[in-house]
């Protein structure tokens, strides 16, 4: 997936004039035929979800034609819309790519910051940005998820700049720091969370597989620094995500409860492996609920 | 009267109960009440019921019900219609709010569960090891009560699997003409989903696929109990931040999941037959209509929270037998009411002419948009039609909200109880921490019937059966229970020849509130009450004389006047605690729209009044009177006459000490505990009922001797508002915006209210916007609250954005200098003493004031 540290170019395109129209025309082409429901601008101008799927049903075809670069682009409603016409699928396993990208029209600061006006940050959100974009650049770089014991732990390639403002702590022998290779890159393993089908903050008729740090110091591997800032006495975060297509995740993560930023997940082996039977039946094996909404999927164009 | 009417005997309920009372008849002797179920029973080849179900068996024909009033009253005390996923998980992840249902059923405080919660237990359940229970330790039952059906349900925790016994559910007759008839097309009677009794009556279980033994033994030790699940868990920031616990944790699935049927509020103690001892009722001693008037049911909704949480102060306030409906659905409007008694409903005013949009069976849907119309597949002709016509309707609701019809009333109610809420409406909350307008969640929108219908199996369910629970509510079960007929059961207790009749009735009554009480007080009655308080049309006139309030309908059997006319009444003019008045969630474009007609809505807002009281809102409907004398205390929440608590004996469980609600009118502070006048102690019993309606009476009458009521903070509440960020110079300092709601302000409490009543999306954009859209937000301002309360407005916001800036954690200060923003500009409701209001007689004379009560209590 070409779309690594997209968040950074697309903040830093919004920036230059004129490094926006190439995506701005991908943009567009996506939508002139991807099945949307047509919304306004106001909360009680979005559509329900429930009649969004049953009116604007996505196909196979459909979903692989999203991308982590074509997400990105969209407005936060699109994305939103997309979410919620997809199921949970299977607990992914293994290790996945991550990338994050803020909700479109916006800073690339947090939700909360930006509605508060930007000369208002204290108001709403007293943290300092440069600290907490550096430790969600970290939290969302990948994943690997332990699929049989339900857990979850994040890649970092890159300690320094947790290092660099104390946040890493020593566990010395008794409680070493766990790396794994991946692509022929050592990765270091932080921030423990908990898997499990529940509920997601967005879209209640069927359930997300939720990545929850709010007791990861009970989990194997727990080091007190840096990963108590995701647990319930820190960020308190909880990620839900939803599968496009194989080997490929959509992701929200929430702060307190407070939606933040979206983010994506995949994994190019699991992809391949499952691209032809997916196609085929538009099928998976579903761990979660999936509510009694029919789940219109249609694969008719196969 | 309802013994009198109690002749209608259904054979084959009769014949039912009588067979499986004599199946059972040995066991009973041993353990009464505790029935094994031994797995459905064939009768006759026609019935198939349950152990669990003979109780109610037995009590259809007890209460003389037919077929169709048996099978109503089974859903009613059964049904949750898939809402254990509501109270399981929706609840606690979505919203936030987590249940300890341990704390509530936990088996070995069964004895003091009605004390604490005014739950009422079921008798045929038992705690294991007591003598006669099957089970004989707390570990088979993970803790709770051993029930009826439970041999079967045990060994499905942690395994899939389980039949629901609803599924065994037997139908009465589709109703002749029914139009999606002649043949049987409704839903599977699986969807109701009854799973068994948790020992709460009300209150069912499911086994939990999910569940994981070794990890439930991990954290709690053994699975008898749940202590390790709901044990708190010290907050890093300090006693001020609100604990947690691992009910946060999604990832431990408990072994049941936990849902209500309509009866977890609505089972109530018979008023003519109550229980010697409230925690041991019999089966004889409980109705399913009147509406339980010692309900904790909002405390028990946060009995995961700690007390310093926002949730558990907006919640955990009701008074006993009361519940704020809005506080899922939030409105931001702070309302709880009482369970509605449901009380002769056949001599219920109805109102013709009323304009009702909503969907109404059909055979097809030829011609129509599939906006309009909707055909059930897989069905033959079995089709629904969306439309506006004038109606006869209902005014139901405390300001008849729910008004397209009493079938859609009771339809909704199973939304209130949480069933279909992931398919169905909680896409359509408030998300109270979404302040961006632009986003879902930042406000309502509206439940959409025919989405619910097509994509939720168990709105199917209990559609198709909704006539079944209006005939219930028509029932004998729903007759009036006289005061007369409850003192001649009293004296038959003791001696089963005894009689106690009208005459005594009266003399008693006489002799307790003067000569001619009774008569005289008719006469008050007719002059001060019966214009709002009768529903005969003389009186609904203004003709009140001569009318007698006792006259009894030939055709229902039943007394003609239902001591109310239902019409609303500006919240103004009865003057009683409005915020109930304001409740806004049948509003255009909130939640409950497609409930209220567009009569409702087109009701001028109260003149007299300065909230928001448009759509519909600001009335009071004029209630029943009937049985007054069992339903004390009085008005919509309870608030008029003493106090009352349960007094339970574990102590972390009482509620009503945690908050007593007296205060100094001068300051709503709290009275110092030596002026506090005392609670009354729960007491179903017939005397203690009558002498609480006496208690009741004159605060009703003596307005100016009611002690202020008011429902205050009970502690500094501290609030989280987004993310926090250890310090990197100081590893154990938090840093972060903790907003800290005080208790009191400047020697003045604060009320719950204020709380749950503030607007504060409102006031965030507003205070947002001051700084850089600020004409948008000048012209906004003064639109609503005119030209120079609106700029004064907004020189504060300007004010409070520079104080902020400052200071970031000095909102609270800021909005300490300037209490109105927060009590009137973004409140949805000021009101603070919460008995005040209704002092209609309160000129009377003393004599006529004791000649109504002694009146009423005829009633």
């Amino acid at each position: 997936m070409p779309v690594n540290r997209f968040a950074i170019a697309l903040v830093a395109c919004t920036l230059v004039a004129g490094c926006g129209q190439e995506e701005q025309r991908k943009k567009k082409e996506f939508e002139v035929d991807f099945p949307f429901a047509p919304y306004g601008e106001a909360h009680s101008a979005k559509p329900d979800f429930a009649a969004i799927e049953h009116d604007h049903p996505l196909s196979v075809d459909d979903l692989y034609r999203i991308t982590p670069e074509l997400l990105s682009l969209l407005e936060q409603e699109q994305v939103d819309q997309i979410y919620a016409r997809l199921s949970a699928g299977p607990i992914p396993d293994g290790p996945y790519e991550g990338d994050l990208f803020f909700p479109r029209g916006i800073s690339g600061k947090l939700r909360l910051s930006e509605i508060a006006g930007g000369g208002l940050r204290g108001l709403l959100v007293n943290v300092a940005g440069r600290k907490l974009d550096a430790i969600g650049e970290i939290l969302w770089k990948g994943k690997v998820f332990y699929r049989d014991q339900r857990l979850l732990r994040n890649r970092i390639e890159d300690l320094r700049p947790l290092k660099r403002v104390g946040l890493v702590e020593d566990g010395g022998t008794a409680n070493p720091l766990t790396k794994i290779e991946v692509g022929g890159r050592d990765q270091w393993l932080l921030f423990p969370a908990r898997l499990y089908c529940g509920q997601s903050l967005l879209d209640g008729r069927r359930e997300s597989i939720i990545i929850d740090y709010a007791f990861t110091d009970e989990l194997p591997g727990y080091r007190r620094m840096p990963d108590v800032m995701a647990g319930r006495d820190g960020f308190a975060i909880r990620d839900e995500i939803r599968m496009v297509r194989p080997g490929f995740y959509l992701g929200r993560a929430y702060l307190d409860r407070a939606f933040v930023v979206n983010f994506v997940l995949w994994n190019d082996e699991v992809a391949k492996a499952g691209e032809a039977e997916f196609r085929r039946s538009g099928q998976v094996a579903e761990d979660c609920w999936r509510g009694t909404q029919v789940h219109r999927l249609d694969v008719a164009a196969q | 009267m309802k013994g009198a009417l109690q002749l209608v005997h259904v054979v084959a309920v009769v014949m039912a109960a009588s067979m499986f009372t004599s199946v059972f008849a040995q066991q009973s002797e041993t353990a009464p009440g505790w029935r094994r179920d031994e797995g459905p029973v064939h009768i006759a080849g026609q019935a198939v019921v349950h152990a669990q179900d003979i109780p109610y068996v037995e009590a259809c024909a007890r209460e003389g019900l037919n077929a169709s009033e048996c099978a109503g009253r089974l859903i009613w005390f059964k049904a949750t219609a898939g809402n254990d996923r509501f109270h399981t998980y929706v609840f606690q992840q979505r919203v936030g709010v987590m249940i300890d249902w341990f704390r509530v059923l936990r088996s070995d405080q069964r004895g003091d569960r009605f004390a604490a919660w005014g739950a009422i237990n079921d008798p045929s359940c038992c705690t294991p090891g007591s003598l006669g229970c099957p089970a004989r330790s707390l570990d088979e039952t993970y803790g709770l009560d051993w029930c009826p059906g439970d041999e079967e349900l045990l060994s499905y925790v942690g395994r899939k699997g389980y039949r629901d016994p609803a599924c065994d559910f037997r139908d009465a007759p589709l109703v002749e003409g029914d139009p999606h008839g002649p043949q049987d097309q409704r839903q599977s009677a699986c969807d109701l989903k009854f799973g068994t009794s948790t020992g709460a009556l009300g209150i069912r279980k499911f086994p939990n696929p999910r569940f994981d033994r070794a990890r439930w033994i991990e954290v709690n030790g053994r699975s008898g109990s749940w202590e390790g699940y709901g044990r708190r868990i010290a907050a890093a920031g300090g006693e001020h931040e609100p604990a947690k616990s691992r009910l946060w944790d999604g990832s431990i699935e408990p072994p049941f999941l936990i849902g209500t049927s309509c009866g977890s509020c609505h089972i109530a103690f018979d008023p003519e037959n109550p229980p010697d001892d409230p925690a041991r009722p019999r089966w004889e001693n409980i109705v399913g209509l009147i509406g339980n008037q010692y309900t904790r049911i909002s405390e028990v909704m946060v009995s995961g929270m700690p007390s310093n949480t926002l949730e558990w102060q907006m919640f955990a306030h009701a008074r006993p037998g009361t519940s704020d409906t809005s506080a899922i659905p939030n409105d931001q409007v702070n309302n709880p009411g009482t369970i509605n008694a449901l009380i002769n409903i056949a001599r219920r005013p109805v109102f013709a002419g009323e304009s009702v949009r909503k969907w109404r069976k059909a055979q097809s849907c030829d011609g129509q948009s599939a906006e309009a119309c909707w055909c059930e597949p897989g069905r033959d002709g079995k089709c629904w039609s969306k439309g506006l016509q004038d109606e006869t309707v209902h005014h139901i609701l405390k300001g008849g909200e729910d008004s397209i019809g009493a079938l859609e009333a009771i339809q909704r109610v199973y939304f209130n109880i949480g069933s279909c809420s992931e398919q169905c409406w909680v896409n359509h909350l408030t998300d109270l921490r979404v302040v961006d307008p632009q986003q879902r969640g930042f406000g309502q929108t509206p439940f959409d019937i025919g989405q619910c219908r097509r994509d939720c199996p168990n709105f199917r369910a209990i559609e198709d059966r909704l006539q079944n629970i209006l005939d219930f509510f028509l029932s004998a079960e729903a007759h009036a229970s006289d005061l007369r007929v409850a003192r001649e059961n009293d004296l038959k207790s003791f001696d089963p020849r005894a009689e106690y009749t009208e005459t005594d009735f009266i003399e008693d009554l006489e002799s307790e509130f003067g000569d001619g009480a009774v008569a005289r007080g008719a006469k008050v009655f007719a002059a001060q009450c019966a214009r709002c308080h009768s529903s005969q049309p003389e009186a609904t006139a203004g003709q009140t004389t001569g009318i007698d309030f006792h006259r009894i309908d030939e055709a229902s059997g039943l007394r003609a006047d239902w001591l109310g006319n239902d019409r609303p009444t500006p919240v103004s003019e009865v003057g009683t605690f409005r915020c109930r008045a304001l409740h806004s969630n049948h509003v255009a474009g909130h939640i409950w729209e497609q409930y209220g007609s567009e009569t409702l809505r087109a009701q001028a807002p109260d003149p007299n009044i300065a909230e928001p009281a448009d759509g519909g809102r600001g009335y009071y409907r004029n209630i029943s009177l009937l049985n007054l004398w069992a339903h004390a205390p009085f008005m919509h929440n309870n608030a008029i006459g003493p106090e009352i608590c349960g007094k339970p004996a574990n102590s972390a469980n009482d509620f009503y000490a945690m908050r007593p609600r007296y205060v100094d009118g001068s300051n709503i502070r709290l009275l110092p505990p030596e002026q506090q006048p005392a609670c009354m102690p729960y007491d179903p019993s017939v005397a203690g009922r009558f002498d609480l309606y006496k208690r009741s009476m004159d605060a009703l009458l003596n307005p100016d001797l009611r002690v202020p009521k008011v429902t205050l903070l009970n502690e500094d509440v501290t609030l989280r508002v987004g993310p926090r960020l250890w310090d990197g110079t100081d590893k154990e300092k938090l840093l972060g915006f903790a907003l800290t709601i005080p208790a009191e302000i400047d020697g003045r409490g604060v009320t719950a209210g204020t709380i749950g009543n503030f607007r504060h999306k409102a006031f965030v954009v507003d205070l947002v916007q001051a700084k850089f859209k600020s004409d948008e937000v000048e012209a906004r301002l003064e639109q609503r609250l005119g030209p120079r309360e609106g700029k004064k407005v907004l020189a504060d916001l300007k004010a409070i954005v520079k104080e902020v800036r400052k200071s970031p954690n000095g909102l609270v200060e800021a909005l300490k200098k300037r209490p109105y923003l927060v009590k009137q500009v973004y409140s949805s409701c000021f009101a603070e003493v919460e008995n005040a209001g209704h002092r209609f007689g309160e000129d009377l004379p003393d004599a006529d004031k004791k000649a109504l009560t002694a009146f009423l209590a005829t009633l």
